[in-house]
């Protein structure tokens, strides 16, 4: 099988120096292979190694305290691991379960490929039960951007989006850091491949429709 | 056709932020037909997991990828296939072309597939191997009409084939939410055993905890042989964990091929 293009494009990036993900690091070894840990795992030498990249969905299920994670870009990674992969190929097929369909939408965008959805035109989007959660008021959604998606406890991605066409911020509480694809996330400073986020998740329209069905059951 | 150096699959499945095992299915059989070596690229996106409809938007940008088979790993057509599927995917119809060369092929749904009343059939062989068929009553689990899709159609319809085979001694519908109720299995058969297999694409909260509450047995319990009120019950997987579901995901990108052979073409 030929190496497909987001293979190559994550090995320029391997090449260009960017080794850490989220919170994962990725070390170079000898025959092309790839260790992968946690971040804050350096220098552990008591890590229980696993060689088959499909180890990482199981890695990635499930946080410190056994809490399932139905955000996998949230800053709570399991600890303790360390993934030894055979090849570029694996690299790319343990990333995408570590962090599903992050890189893709890296590539995409290190091509000019990017295109974002402002979150009015995704909540905008919705059928059946979540179509009321386009009504979120404009205050509403600023609160509810800026404590669900914060990078220190809510997620790691950098939000490419806008709130609406305008180009309004997705929320004035958060930092301009979150916006910069070239900022770490994680806060621990070093170069990475970025978790880009350029529409609104699932997760958040659920929360936008909480919030609507919250503010209406309060309004009567 | 499907090609081993332009061809890709995405297999699209529901996904849950609440049941880890929801989506475990689904990336098994990715896994298994990404061994398998049949398509350049295989991907998973989920309605209520990551990554979603919306980051497949930005898979298979290799210029070498011509077509993408979408197959949602869904057991029936509904909601999510009609509405959710076609819309966060941006399809416009059976096949959408993208970026001048590309084609997404939209697929049939798994449960759609004539295979599948042969692996219901296996399931309930699988779970009860010592039964025999004659002295056994087969009951398969819909969720009723809670959604709003045609998952208990498609159940009536398997039903009805594996019926029609006059194989076990009764063959029944039976439903969480709607009568006939799966609680009441006991007054609904007269066999000796009595084997129950769930119509669902994944081991969630219905099948671990719902189903065996109704059924009388421990939630959560392993499946496998209970014996209760002097008869033999076997209760199976869901259907959507068995490992040739990988199969029937292949088998439904072939089958666009040869049912739609107009837009091929255009492609």
């Amino acid at each position: 099988m030929s190496s497909l293009a987001q293979e190559v494009a994550l090995g320029k990036s391997l090449a260009a120096g960017l080794w850490c993900i989220g919170q994962i690091a990725i070390e170079p070894q000898e025959n092309g292979r790839f260790a992968l840990n946690h971040r804050e795992d350096a220098g552990r030498n008591d890590l229980i190694a696993h060689t088959q990249p499909e180890k990482a969905a199981e890695i990635a299920r499930f946080d410190d305290a056994g809490k399932y994670r139905p955000l996998k870009t949230a800053p709570n990674l399991r600890r303790g691991w360390r993934l030894v992969l055979e090849s570029v190929a694996e690299l790319r097929v343990a990333l995408d379960l570590f962090y599903p369909g992050r890189l893709d939408v890296f590539v995409a965008w290190e091509n000019n490929a990017l295109s974002a959805t402002p979150l009015r035109e995704t909540l905008a989007r919705q059928t059946g039960m979540y179509r009321v959660a386009a009504k979120i008021g404009e205050e509403e959604a600023n609160t509810l951007v800026g404590n669900f998606c914060a990078s220190d406890g809510g997620c790691l991605r950098t939000i490419m989006w806008r709130r609406d066409e305008n180009g309004t911020t997705p929320s004035t509480l958060l930092p301009a850091e979150k916006f910069d694809p070239r900022y770490d996330q994680t806060g621990l400073g070093e170069t990475v491949i970025p978790l880009l986020c350029q529409e609104a998740c699932n997760l958040l329209v659920a929360e936008a429709r909480k919030s609507v069905q919250g503010q209406d059951r309060r309004g009567q | 056709m499907i090609s081993r150096s332009c061809s890709a699959l995405l297999i699209v499945g529901h996904g849950s932020t609440v049941n880890p095992d929801s989506s475990a299915p689904t990336l098994a059989h990715a896994a298994e037909i990404r061994r398998r070596g049949i398509f350049a690229d295989v991907a998973c996106c989920f309605w209520k997991e990551e990554p979603s409809l919306r980051d497949a938007l930005f898979f298979f940008r290799d210029p070498g990828i011509r077509e993408v088979y979408v197959v949602p790993n869904f057991i029936s057509e509904g909601y999510f296939t009609r509405t959710v599927i076609p819309r966060e995917l941006e399809l416009t119809g059976a096949g959408t072309t993208r970026h001048g060369v590309q084609v997404w092929k939209y697929c049939d749904p798994v449960g759609n597939h004539e295979s599948m009343t042969e692996r219901l059939l296996q399931r309930a062989r699988e779970v009860a191997p010592g039964a025999a068929e004659a002295e056994t009553s087969l009951l398969i689990v819909g969720h009723g009409t809670e959604l709003n899709d045609n998952s208990a159609v498609a159940a009536k319809e398997q039903v009805e084939k594996i019926r029609a085979l006059d194989r076990y001694a009764a063959v029944l519908n039976v439903y969480m939410e709607e009568p006939p109720l799966v609680s009441d299995w006991l007054k609904l058969t007269g066999t000796k055993n009595v084997v129950v297999v769930p119509f669902f694409i994944s081991d969630g909260l219905h099948s671990y905890e719902d189903i065996p509450a109704l059924l009388g047995i421990e939630s959560g319990s392993d499946r496998g042989r209970h014996e209760l009120h002097g008869r033999s019950l076997f209760y199976s997987t869901a259907i959507g964990t068995d490992p040739k579901f990988a199969d029937v995901i292949i088998e439904q990108a072939k089958a666009f091929d040869s049912r739609k052979p107009v837009l091929q073409s255009a492609s």
